[in-house]
């Protein structure tokens, strides 16, 4: 009997979770320890944003799911991790905290680490829900963007200007895709609801060129050439009418204008009256100490707190960097029982160039690994962990993002009839420029096209993975 | 809207708007899409099967 601790239920460790139960037998137990009591499907967040949605409809309760499965559900926030046991007893275990003051202290044999980022709008001065900019990465604050957008649109309906701004608030974030989803289904809802006339929208990034999204961009061959996506991404802000800052670090957040600072040093500042500005990530906090009680924080994690998997983190220069530095197992190098899926685990380096402004302020967006991969990358870890518990002597499944691809479909406004998004995909999602020389990408697996077909997909993908993530008959013949 | 950035990008054409929401054409790249994303999920996926 073995029991196999998840840390987290976002879509990476519900995946690992799903996959743990129904490939582990009955005697083995399967604990998933999130601070949250919903499941949340994030990439339909941006609907709840524009009003398209209510927050009941990209969430639901995980507590009955898992009863039914025959999977343990501690709601709680995990802390801290004990790898080696402690003095007393061998046995690792993780210490979490509930909301009520309770400190759970759960063994385990094996550790998934799937606790995603923490929003850190702590980064920028006056950002976020708490300051004066709203967001849209969880269910709650995009309800809050939905309802503070309805006051804008009363307010241009009495006849008034209002400035729209939306992007990322700071020089390091990633999820600019997100961001770019929720722009233009705002500037289409403003003209699905009449107020288009009335309303000024901006774009700012911190990317160098529109259409980076934390990947160096994609070469997409187009019209007998091979086009970045910088060139689609404008076009379809110029057809849109939105203006664009890019290479951008927002200093700081005031209730009417951002301060922000470009790449090659300047300072300025926008105004605005309704600012959508998504956080930077970190790791979750968790600490880590040994079975003496000494801090090791920094052997399983790196200093931004992802965890420390089978990358290459040597730190060699941008330059030098290989396809081959990416992680396939995401096995700690320190406890092979340890596992990280999703976000949690730390990136070897960026895969847009690093860039800092002359005042050295560092303006790239970081490395994206969210949705399709994350998932992948869970249910690889699984395969592997079930097969550690059945006696196998290390990881057998492999699910690296430089030989995976992802589909994304970002939409550009929500009808049957007349709605678009964009639908692309790219492989692989970590450019391996042994491979493909000229792009770094597999030119004829890497596209893109805007679409009411996208539109359909996009839909068609919201209602399969809800229901994928609750566990219906047939969840698993849905692929991630 | 900032005239500089427009005047330089890219603009669609009028066919090329039509077709995106031109419901046959739409209904054949729903199809022709789907079979593309398939197939990069199976690549994706040959480190994880079981």
């Amino acid at each position: 009997m073995s029991r196999v601790v998840v840390l987290g239920a976002g879509i990476a460790g519900h995946t690992a979770v799903a996959y743990l139960r129904r490939w582990l037998g009955r005697d083995d137990t399967v604990t998933v320890i999130s601070p949250r009591p919903d499941y949340n499907w994030v990439p339909s967040n941006i609907w709840v944003g524009v009003g398209l949605m209510k927050p009941d409809k990209v969430t639901f309760p995980l507590a009955p799911i898992y009863e039914r499965k025959g999977i343990e559900f501690v709601q709680a926030a995990a802390t801290q991790l004990h790898p080696e046991g402690d003095a007393q007893d061998s046995t690792p275990y993780v210490v979490a905290a509930s909301d009520d003051g309770k400190v759970h202290r759960v063994p385990y044999d094996f550790l998934i680490n799937a606790t995603g980022p923490a929003l850190r709008f702590d980064k920028t001065e006056g950002l976020g829900p708490e300051g004066h900019s709203l967001s849209v990465c969880l269910p709650d604050h995009a309800a809050e963007a939905s309802r503070a957008l309805d006051e804008e649109v009363e307010r241009m309906k009495r006849g008034e200007r209002r400035k729209f701004l939306v992007g990322v608030g700071h020089g390091t974030c990633t999820c600019e895709g997100a961001a770019f989803e929720y722009i233009v289904n705002l500037e289409f809802e403003l003209r699905h609801r009449g107020v288009r006339d009335k309303a000024d929208i901006t774009w700012i990034t911190n990317e160098y060129e529109l259409g980076d999204f934390g990947m160096g961009g994609m070469q997409l061959k187009h019209g007998g050439y091979v086009t970045p996506s910088s060139i689609f991404n404008a076009s379809l802000f110029a057809e849109r009418g939105i203006d664009w800052i890019t290479r951008a670090h927002v200093e700081k957040v005031e209730p009417d204008r951002v301060q922000y600072e470009t790449l090659d040093g300047a300072k300025a500042e926008q105004e605005f009256d309704f600012a959508m500005l998504l956080p930077p990530f970190s790791g979750v906090g968790l600490t880590a100490v040994d079975a003496h009680g000494a801090d090791i924080t920094d052997k399983v994690f790196a200093p931004n707190g992802f965890m420390r998997v089978d990358a290459d983190y040597s730190g060699k220069p941008y330059e030098e960097w290989k396809a081959s530095d990416w992680p396939r197992t995401y096995q700690s190098p320190v406890y092979p029982n340890l596992f990280a899926a999703g976000i949690a685990f730390a990136p070897p380096h960026a895969i847009s160039v690093p860039r800092k402004s002359p005042n050295g302020t560092v303006i790239a967006p970081a490395p994206p690994r969210t949705g399709m991969p994350s998932a992948t990358i869970a249910k690889a870890v699984a395969a592997s962990v079930t097969d550690m518990v059945r006696g196998g002597e290390g990881p057998t499944h492999t699910a690296s993002m430089a030989e995976m691809g992802a589909s994304c479909v970002a939409s550009a406004g929500a009808n049957p009839f007349t709605g678009t998004a964009a639908a692309m995909t790219v492989f692989p999602i970590v450019p391996d420029w042994d491979e493909y020389p000229e792009t770094g990408r597999d030119i004829k697996r890497t596209f893109g096209e805007i679409g009411l077909a996208g539109h359909w997909i996009k839909i068609l993908l919201h209602h399969m993975f809800l229901y994928k993530a609750r566990l219906r008959p047939g969840w698993r013949l849905i692929p991630e | 809207m900032d005239h500089d950035q427009a005047m330089y990008a890219t603009k669609p054409t009028r066919r090329t708007v039509f077709m995106r929401t031109f419901l046959p054409w739409q209904m054949w790249r729903f199809a022709v899409i789907n079979v593309k994303m398939i197939e990069l999920i199976r690549r994706g996926h040959r480190g994880t099967k079981r």
